[in-house]
């Protein structure tokens, strides 16, 4: 059963597995040397939702920045989802996906928002601590992913999927 | 009588012209009260005239912030409903009073245009004559050429159609925001794609380029992309995008009719897009490859049907030449077989080796006796198709029978009273010759090539001269009793005549015999008496009657017939003698 089919973007720093999580995610049309030259990558995933109708995510992996410029902005554009991504062993990571986040909500201001802090399988080397992600989920959903293993990857993009359909 | 003052305006306002003035006088005040209405009127219409000045240049100064104040789509929309048909008339009055100003304003715009048209053109043109350079020598160039030939037109108009020809493969409707597939299609036979991901790339590399190398937002737009064959045309509109992927040589107009489609699409969508995921039915009709494919487009198809008949014909061809190649070498072979057969048929020959290119060029090798009758070039060529034979002989010695019977008569040099033959080595000479040529032939024949022995039957001739000579003796025998009878002096007595028909016919045949002997022959007439009379009176009687035989002869054909008159005293007669000379 086909649903509708959504634009998620992922946001987030350099280097914090944006890439990596999609790639853990969905079986890559193109190849990822369009990040370093166009500044994106699209793929698309149909995630079948328990019960509904299966929705199909077209993720656009926009290259890993720390703000938001005019071409982010327009590959912004029409998304009905955002991914925060950040590296746990990075807490400067963190702060720029929130930033980006703000940036965004000038072109995407209905967009759904999900945060993915990465890297759970290097989890002694986190700097970012527990109190601080019980204080982001209060204002969005928060999953530990580790692209590595899979842990979270599935759930982070079910998770949007979800909330998409309903 | 006075008047209103020179600094009052001649037309006073209406209070002032209802009252008259005090100090007027009666006749000014009567024109007053007549004029008073139309002096009001005339006051009133200027009051308007300056009220109206002031608005317009109220509203010219009103103007712009109005017109910027227009933001609202709805007012933009009427205001440009309403300002189409003045400014429309405006252009077109300015097109015909004021066109150089026109020009002058549209240059900065028709220049690029123009040079884009051109450069598009030529580059084009260049492409074309580049795709027929390449094609030219390659398998599908020369299947171009058969197709040219057979069809009656130039190679280029082949080329041209062959590179015109294209097929779309997809079409996309792109939600120009979100990058967003709103509809889809793909030629049948192609595989499945990712349709999303693919509009999305898409869509990001517009924005890409649109960033990096237009003007940002509206600056323009990704309008096509190439690569080999392959080739995107991206038709843009403000809601959404329509990209047709294709492969070969698309016309210019396709991209004139998806334009054209995408705005039948935002008008038929005016009112509202449809949700996503539910495109409307009417887009099949509109967007379908096979649609956007008029009747009059040359799209090649997917698998161009198989025509057999030109590999047959060719295979046909193939195979007529085949068996045409093997005829021509069957039939060169087995008359050159009958050409060896007739060299060798011929005598004093012997063939050795022959060389041959069929129907081109032709060498026999061997051995020819000088004395083999020569070849008919006619019977060496017979039957080679114009081809000249080329003779490479050596010499040799022949004992053919034939061969060594010309060899013996060229070196004997029979005369035509013998006969010569040649049987089995033995060589037979018949008939009769002179004894000096037999004597040769006696002494040469044995050593002839070829003559095992010699059967010589040869009658030895007589010889002529000898015979003549016999003869002409055996005449001049008779002549001397052949007389003249005379009767006194020289008068000739009875059956002088006769005897004088006697010795012509004898002088004659005499001198043909002489010449045949090769011997000198004088002929002299004697004059003859009897006993009596006296030895002067005879001597002179013998001398006339010598001269008028020799006389008589000359009358008759013989000549230098030499008189004497040294006769014997016998008769009274005259008569011939033949002095013959000595034999060579």
């Amino acid at each position: 059963m086909s649903g509708a089919t959504h634009k998620l973007c992922l946001l987030g720093d350099f280097g914090v597995g944006k890439t990596s999580l999609v790639a853990r995610f969905v079986h890559s049309t193109f190849s990822d040397k369009y990040l370093t030259t166009v500044g994106v990558k699209v793929d698309s995933k149909q995630v079948a939702l328990p019960g509904r109708a299966a929705v199909k995510l077209v993720i656009w992996d926009i290259a890993g920045r720390n703000a938001l410029d005019a071409l982010g902005r327009n590959y912004l554009r029409g998304a009905a989802a955002l991914l925060l991504v950040a590296d746990g062993t990075r807490e400067d990571s963190l702060a720029s996906a929130l930033d980006l986040l703000m940036q965004s909500r000038s072109v995407v201001p209905g967009a759904i928002v999900t945060l993915a802090v990465n890297k759970f399988d290097l989890l002694d080397e986190w700097e970012v601590v527990p109190p601080v992600l019980v204080e982001l989920r209060r204002s969005l959903p928060v999953f530990e992913t580790s692209a590595r293993t899979g842990e979270g990857v599935e759930a982070a993009f079910a998770d949007l999927a979800g909330r998409l359909a309903s | 009588m006075g008047t209103s003052g020179s600094g009052q305006s001649p037309i006073a306002p209406a209070d002032s012209v209802a009252r008259p003035a005090p100090d007027a006088g009666p006749l000014e005040r009567l024109r007053e009260l007549l004029l008073a209405p139309e002096v009001r009127a005339l006051v009133e219409v200027r009051g308007r005239l300056a009220d109206l000045e002031a608005s317009q240049q109220a509203l010219a100064r009103r103007l712009p912030g109005a017109l910027e104040a227009l933001q609202g789509e709805a007012e933009t929309r009427r205001m440009a409903a309403a300002l189409s048909a003045p400014v429309a008339q405006a252009l077109g009055t300015a097109v015909r009073t004021r066109r150089q100003l026109l020009v002058d304003a549209l240059f900065p715009v028709i220049g690029p245009l123009i040079r884009k048209s051109i450069a598009e053109a030529l580059r084009n043109l260049v492409a074309d004559l580049n795709a027929a350079i390449e094609s030219s020598f390659t398998l599908r160039g020369l299947k171009w050429r058969i197709e040219a030939w057979r069809a009656g037109v130039p190679y280029a108009e082949v080329v041209l159609k062959h590179r015109l020809a294209y097929r779309i493969d997809h079409v996309f409707l792109i939600e120009r925001a979100s990058g967003r597939v709103l509809w889809h299609a793909a030629a049948p036979e192609l595989a499945a794609l990712d349709a999303d991901a693919i509009a999305g790339m898409l869509t990001a590399l517009g924005d890409f380029v649109q960033d990096s190398v237009g003007a940002g937002e509206g600056g323009g737009n990704l309008e096509s992309a190439t690569v080999g064959e392959h080739l995107v045309w991206i038709a843009s509109g403000p809601a959404a995008n329509l990209a047709c992927f294709m492969r070969g040589a698309p016309p210019e107009r396709l991209r004139s009719r998806l334009q054209e489609r995408l705005e039948e699409v935002h008008a038929r969508c005016a009112d509202g897009w449809p949700e996503q995921g539910r495109p409307l039915p009417e887009w099949d009709g509109l967007l379908q490859p096979s649609a956007l494919l008029s009747a009059g487009d040359a799209a090649a198809p997917a698998t161009p049907p198989a025509r057999l008949w030109p590999w047959i014909l060719l295979l046909g061809l193939t195979a007529c030449g085949l068996v045409a190649w093997l005829l021509g070498n069957h039939v060169w072979d087995t008359r050159i077989q009958a050409l060896r057969a007739r060299l060798a048929a011929q005598p004093g020959m012997i063939v050795g080796a022959i060389d041959s290119r069929p129907w081109r060029s032709l060498t026999v090798h061997g051995l020819i006796d000088p004395d083999a009758p020569p070849l008919d070039a006619g019977v060496v060529a017979a039957g080679l198709g114009g081809v000249v034979p080329t003779l490479a002989l050596d010499g040799y010695v022949s004992t053919d029978d034939a061969v060594v019977a010309r060899r013996a008569a060229r070196l004997l040099a029979p005369p035509a009273t013998v006969t010569l033959g040649v049987q089995q080595g033995v060589l037979r000479l018949e008939g009769s010759a002179p004894g000096a040529w037999l004597a040769a032939a006696r002494e040469r024949a044995g050593w002839i090539a070829g003559v095992a022995r010699v059967d010589l039957a040869v009658q030895p001739q007589a010889d002529p001269a000898a015979a003549a000579l016999l003869e002409l003796r055996g005449l001049a025998r008779e002549l001397e009793d052949i007389e003249v009878p005379f009767t006194e002096g020289d008068a000739p007595g009875p059956g002088a005549d006769a005897q004088l028909a006697a010795i012509v016919e004898r002088a004659r045949r005499a001198r043909v015999l002489a010449g045949q002997a090769g011997v000198d022959l004088v002929l002299e007439s004697v004059g003859s008496n009897d006993e009596t009379g006296g030895v002067e009176i005879n001597r002179r009687v013998r001398a006339q009657r010598a001269q008028w035989l020799a006389t008589a002869l000359a009358a008759r054909g013989i000549d230098g017939v030499r008189s004497t008159d040294v006769g014997s005293g016998r008769h009274r007669s005259a008569w011939l003698r033949l002095a013959i000379g000595d034999v060579p």
